[in-house]
């Protein structure tokens, strides 16, 4: 053994900081690209009506919304908890060779299962259930890659240094007990192979095929259960974890109050659970949970908030830094955007609102103005905290950050002003009636108004896809930018002009 | 007590573990047995609708269309009454969907007929003008599965009760019986005697002539999906 | 007593419980500075701030005390 200081190792981070870039331009193409094809239809044929079967809106949505939700954001979560993890509990992954190869193989599984994913979906392949569509044997591959980064969470916690665990740990503890939780219980289903026909015969059609175990008004309760909480355990609440960590590390701040966070933290947990009714009002499940799902949901903006400010108070004094540093900036706004969605979320879950935003496109927006502002951005910031600490060299260019950073809140500004506009005048036109009490307006007339804003928001989110390249380049060339002594990655990462 | 937890990360897990199970198993364990009992008139989807239903699957109709019609004076003027519980009894999975890109479908058999279904999915622009929806060219020379649509029959029927055989009763007091196949071929024969009910309503001669040689393209299982919602 | 008015009852008593639960736990961390191991809560930030492998832990885990 050579004699040299013990290190954190960062390789299977560095593996993850990968598929979250390349998932993510996935992802984000394929969501402009679909986003102009509501705006001008003729692009569901671009490559030929030969090829249109794997052009079409429908077949590409659930590609968008699973890649950018189970490959860019669970790639940022597992390649800054191989991060963060090692860090706070201050031990490194190369004292234990276990943990090494259970982190690398769960890397290699999650690619193959990402292939498998992105080959069934683009077939159609699909349970339909929103951002559950992977059929029984891809669920299986998605609960074993859980399972160990269980092992990989639980086994780095065992040979800690640190005897507390820091808040983040606690996110992302919570991060795995409430994805399995959810996963488990949506995707149960009974696999068709296991049917047989009167005359004996087993094995008939798709033997990856599978039917839900609950039906109709029981499946949608599970599913937005589900779908709610997902966006709170894939969305939030390791995206909370991130920025515990990231912002007071680059800015050199304590968190305003260690006290809040742990506050904020069981009251998220109690409260985020209820509110999934929120997705069913007015629907046929029973009255009392709608009202139940409107309740929490308001009272969700209170453990949001404590999260929220707490972080914008961490840089009470110092906020010359948010003038002075790019990353920063993403930093701040991402906590801006999270106030913003969890004000707005609340707002369209009041029943009389939500007689107008539900199955409009303002609820579309409400998801981006959170996933592009908040997740976006903190997993952008993220990436480029650690990409000079896992390299050993300064980021590539700061003025290349600064620009990418204004380029990107540009295109969320386009994206939900335009969705705000088209969902609330849609919901209205919906609803209007003329003076003998007969609808004002044909289902066609609602659809053609709202050709300018669909334009607006596949421009916005062309901007932000135009931002995450520059992303991409700026990390691709800080691999081989000036390499930079450990003094200098105490706090504010160093940045090239 | 409570700093004693935030040291041990098992216990500390577990507490986790029932803060946010808590909700679920309020809210969502005793709604189980009562919301799944079918209302009078709900009867369980033929063979040659599963497959349709799977068509729609396939393609994600649900993306952009939503099965649920709510209970105000603007949807039921659009859509017809609004949606009750008992009506999605056989739903699996339900398809209630998330987004109104375009109109709602759960009542659709009542106010749009097989022709009309045919020139929308062959090109939406050729029936609704200014539309925005894509066409589906490839429904008319893609073969419905049969197969795995009869896997899901006999799947409903064993594991989850759905009365196929049995008879139901429908709203004007009389019952229906909606039949299964008791074996593979027998399957593929019903479907094809359904399908040539919505074929004969078609105009598209290499439809016909696929029925005719005894295939299904997907659309006439689609049709023959969205004529039974009603 | 049906299935739904015990569901009712316990739901009831639940949500005392967590209220109980919740207003001490914000009593206790508000009341005390010090945690019961001696550790200022807010010197815990210091876990991200100072999280060099060679950086002393604000409460390192001791030999004596493993379970």
């Amino acid at each position: 053994m050579e004699n040299r200081p013990l290190e954190y190792d960062y390789t299977v981070a560095k593996m993850f900081m990968l598929t979250t870039i390349v998932l993510g331009i996935v992802g984000m193409t394929i969501g402009v690209f679909i986003a102009f094809e509501l705006a001008f239809p003729g692009l569901n044929t671009v490559l030929g009506s030969g090829l249109a079967e794997y052009t079409n809106f429908s077949r590409l949505r659930p590609l968008h919304t699973d890649s950018v939700a189970f490959g860019f954001t669970v790639s940022g979560i597992f390649a800054t908890w191989f991060y963060v993890g090692q860090r706070v509990l201050k031990v490194s992954m190369a004292e234990s060779k276990f943990l090494m190869f259970i982190g690398k193989l769960q890397f290699w599984l999650y690619v193959i299962g990402v292939a498998a994913a992105v080959v069934t979906l683009f077939m159609g392949y699909t349970t339909s259930k929103e951002y559950a569509e992977f059929e029984w044997p891809i669920d299986i591959a998605i609960v074993i890659v859980w399972v160990l980064w269980g092992v990989s969470i639980f086994g780095l916690i065992g040979i800690r240094r640190e005897k507390s665990l820091y808040i983040s740990i606690w996110y992302y503890i919570a991060t795995f007990l409430g994805v399995a939780m959810l996963y488990l219980f949506n995707n149960m289903e009974i696999p068709t192979m296991l049917a047989t026909s009167a005359a004996g015969e087993t094995n008939i059609g798709d033997w990856f095929h599978s039917i839900s175990m609950y039906a109709g008004t029981n499946d949608a309760l599970v599913q937005w259960w589900y779908g709610h909480n997902a966006v709170a355990f894939v969305f939030t609440v390791p995206i909370i974890a991130m920025i515990y960590y990231f912002l007071p590390k680059e800015s050199g701040q304590a968190i305003y109050s260690y006290k809040l966070s742990l506050l904020s933290f069981w009251g998220l947990m109690f409260v985020y659970l209820w509110a999934g009714g929120h997705h069913l009002l007015y629907s046929t499940v029973p009255d009392w949970m709608q009202t139940m799902g409107s309740i929490f949901s308001v009272i969700l903006i209170l453990p949001s908030w404590g999260s929220a400010i707490n972080m914008l108070l961490t840089m009470k004094g110092e906020w010359q830094q948010v003038a002075a540093s790019p990353l920063i900036k993403f930093m701040v706004l991402a906590s801006t955007f999270y106030m913003f969605s969890t004000l707005e979320g609340p707002i369209q879950a009041i029943k009389s609102v939500n007689a107008i935003a539900h199955f409009t496109d303002w609820i579309v927006g409400h998801v981006h103005d959170g996933t592009l502002g908040w997740v976006g951005f903190m997993i952008i910031a993220a990436l480029y905290h650690m990409a000079p600490r896992v390299f050993k060299r300064e980021l590539y260019s700061k003025s290349l950050m600064a620009a990418q950073f204004w380029i990107q809140t540009l295109g969320i500004v386009l994206y939900f002003t335009s969705m705000w506009i088209a969902g609330i005048t849609q919901g209205m036109m919906w609803r209007a009636h003329d003076e003998f009490g007969n609808l004002a307006y044909s289902f066609m007339d609602t659809v053609d108004v709202l050709h300018p804003y669909y334009a607006l928001r596949g421009t916005g989110g062309l901007l932000y896809l135009i931002g995450f390249f520059m992303f991409a380049y700026n990390i691709y060339k800080t691999m081989s930018s000036r390499p930079v002594e450990e003094s200098e990655l105490q706090n504010a990462s160093p940045m090239g002009a | 007590m409570f700093h004693w937890l935030e040291k041990h990360p098992f216990f500390f897990a577990v507490g986790v573990f029932v803060t946010i199970a808590f909700a679920g198993l309020i809210e969502i364990v005793p709604n189980f047995a009562q919301a799944s009992r079918p209302v009078i008139g709900t009867k369980p989807v033929t063979l040659l609708e599963q497959a349709g239903r799977d068509v729609y699957i396939k393609n994600s109709c649900n993306a952009c269309h939503s099965q649920l019609i709510r209970p105000f004076k603007a949807e039921t003027d659009r859509y017809g009454h609004y949606s009750l519980s008992g009506e999605y009894a056989y739903d699996r999975p339900f398809l209630w969907g998330s987004k109104r890109t375009g109109p709602d479908l759960h009542r659709v058999g009542n106010y749009r007929t097989t022709e009309w279904h045919e020139n929308h999915m062959k090109d939406p622009k050729s029936v609704m003008p200014s539309s925005i929806m894509p066409a589906y060219p490839w429904m008319f020379t893609n073969n419905a599965d049969i197969d795995t649509a009869y896997a899901t029959q006999l799947t409903n029927a064993q594991f989850f009760g759905v009365p196929y055989n049995k008879p139901v009763p429908m709203k004007d007091g009389t019952t229906t019986v909606v039949k299964m196949a008791n074996s593979l071929a027998d399957a593929h024969k019903m479907a094809l005697e359904e399908a040539k009910e919505i074929t004969a309503k078609m105009k598209d001669q290499d439809v016909k002539d696929a029925v005719a040689r005894g295939e299904i393209p997907e659309i006439v299982a689609l049709i023959a999906y969205l004529n039974s919602l009603k | 007593m049906d299935f739904n008015e015990f569901a009712a009852y316990a739901y009831f008593f639940l949500v005392v419980f967590l209220v109980v639960v919740t207003y001490s736990y914000v009593y206790h961390l508000y009341t005390k500075r010090k945690d019961s191991s001696g550790v200022d809560y807010e010197h815990y930030s210091n876990m991200a701030l100072k999280d060099d492998i060679g950086d002393t832990p604000v409460k390192p885990v001791s030999k004596s005390e493993e379970k």
